[in-house]
């Protein structure tokens, strides 16, 4: 349902249209799929339409794209950037690594399954997800974000104990301050 | 292959083995010479290759794991950009803390290959200066391209499994069948079951 007056306020329903027509994407390619995202930018597919575009920091962004696989060096870098994120913030998880390793399902230093360290909101299968595909993504995205059911980043709020403990896990030596709210 | 063509290659094997002690050596096929010889002779061989044979590129070093022999194989690719041929220089040293020496005074790109070598398999080389922390962060375990390394159950140890993918089969069993090869003892120690 588009506009459910019933179960949200009529504040969230503007809110939530405001927010779901400028989603800015943070520019931080993490594997292989980062590729992708030139052409969904430019005049071929031209993300802009839906008011999707890149941002330069992560204080700016709205949307962490995780493009591929991470490797544990790199899940460090990102969850670093998820935190400096300010809410709302959602994460899209980016072709088949980040579902169940994909590829290097049984490689020593990537990770398999992404939703156990952040909170995925949107998933895109594909190895590698074309542009429609992308696009088709943030549409569902954008969907979740009407409907007000996009609210990842306060299930990780909730839930930060067991996230905490479950990037702890992989990441032994964590010199990063922990995030409090 | 007519004898003419291969006469650079043949030279270069000639020279090389008046000057040293090659415990084997062969012209594999054109614009390939490979010799080896024992880690001591590295640094002479190397050095003669690029001071008096024009071998002045180093392309590539890489590292083999011969598990059976209980040996790593190191080897040592250089190029001759004018006749257009690589040398390829192997050596053996011991699984169980061997020592090679350091060649970066030779060729300075070698020391980034040394230091992948030394986090990838543990190969320890003198006198070579870098971090010891290379590509891997806060790795406490064994290096992981050793094959004695269970990278199937290191996985199943540390990282979460989707459930669903569990009619994946292994591959090696079909090629088996399909090429009526014998499956090596090795593999069969590594297979997933």
């Amino acid at each position: 349902m588009y506009n459910d007056k019933e179960s949200q306020k009529i504040v969230d329903i503007i809110q939530n249209y405001a927010r779901k027509h400028s989603l800015f994407i943070l520019a931080y390619g993490t594997g292989c799929g980062a590729i992708e995202i030139p052409p969904t930018m430019t005049s071929r597919y031209d993300a802009e339409r839906f008011g999707i575009r890149g941002s330069a920091t992560p204080r700016q962004a709205d949307v962490l794209l995780i493009t591929g696989y991470l490797a544990t060096k790199s899940l460090k870098r990102v969850i670093k950037v998820y935190e400096q994120m300010q809410d709302p913030k959602y994460v899209i998880g980016f072709g088949s690594c980040t579902i169940n390793g994909g590829m290097y399902w049984d490689s020593y230093n990537t990770i398999n399954v992404l939703d156990k360290y952040l909170p995925v909101d949107v998933y895109i299968n594909g190895c590698m997800p074309r542009p429609e595909a992308v696009i088709a993504g943030f549409v569902k995205l954008q969907k979740l974000i009407q409907q007000g059911k996009a609210d990842g980043w306060d299930i990780y709020k909730k839930n930060i104990d067991e996230y905490k403990a479950n990037q702890k896990k992989i990441i032994t030596n964590w010199v990063m301050p922990d995030f409090n709210f | 292959m007519s004898e003419n063509k291969l006469n650079k290659e043949q030279l270069l094997l000639d020279l090389l083995k008046k000057k040293f002690i090659l415990n084997e050596s062969a012209v594999r096929r054109a614009k390939r010479v490979e010799v080896k010889v024992d880690p001591k002779e590295i640094i002479p061989v190397l050095l003669y290759a690029k001071e008096n044979s024009r071998y002045i590129s180093f392309a590539h070093m890489s590292c083999v794991d011969w598990i059976e022999d209980g040996e790593f194989e190191v080897v040592y690719i250089l190029w001759n950009p004018e006749d257009k041929i690589n040398l390829f220089v192997k050596t053996r040293i011991s699984r169980d803390n061997g020592v090679l020496p350091n060649i970066d005074f030779i060729w300075r790109q070698a020391n980034t290959y040394e230091r992948e070598i030394r986090e990838m398999f543990g190969i320890q080389f003198e006198g070579l200066v870098g971090r010891q922390e290379f590509i891997l962060e806060d790795w406490e375990h064994m290096p992981p391209m050793r094959r004695d390394f269970d990278t199937a159950e290191f996985v199943k140890k540390t990282y979460f499994k989707r459930p669903g993918r569990e009619d994946a089969k292994d591959v090696r069993e079909f090629v088996q069948e399909r090429t009526d090869e014998e499956l090596p003892d090795f593999a069969k120690k590594y297979s997933r079951d």
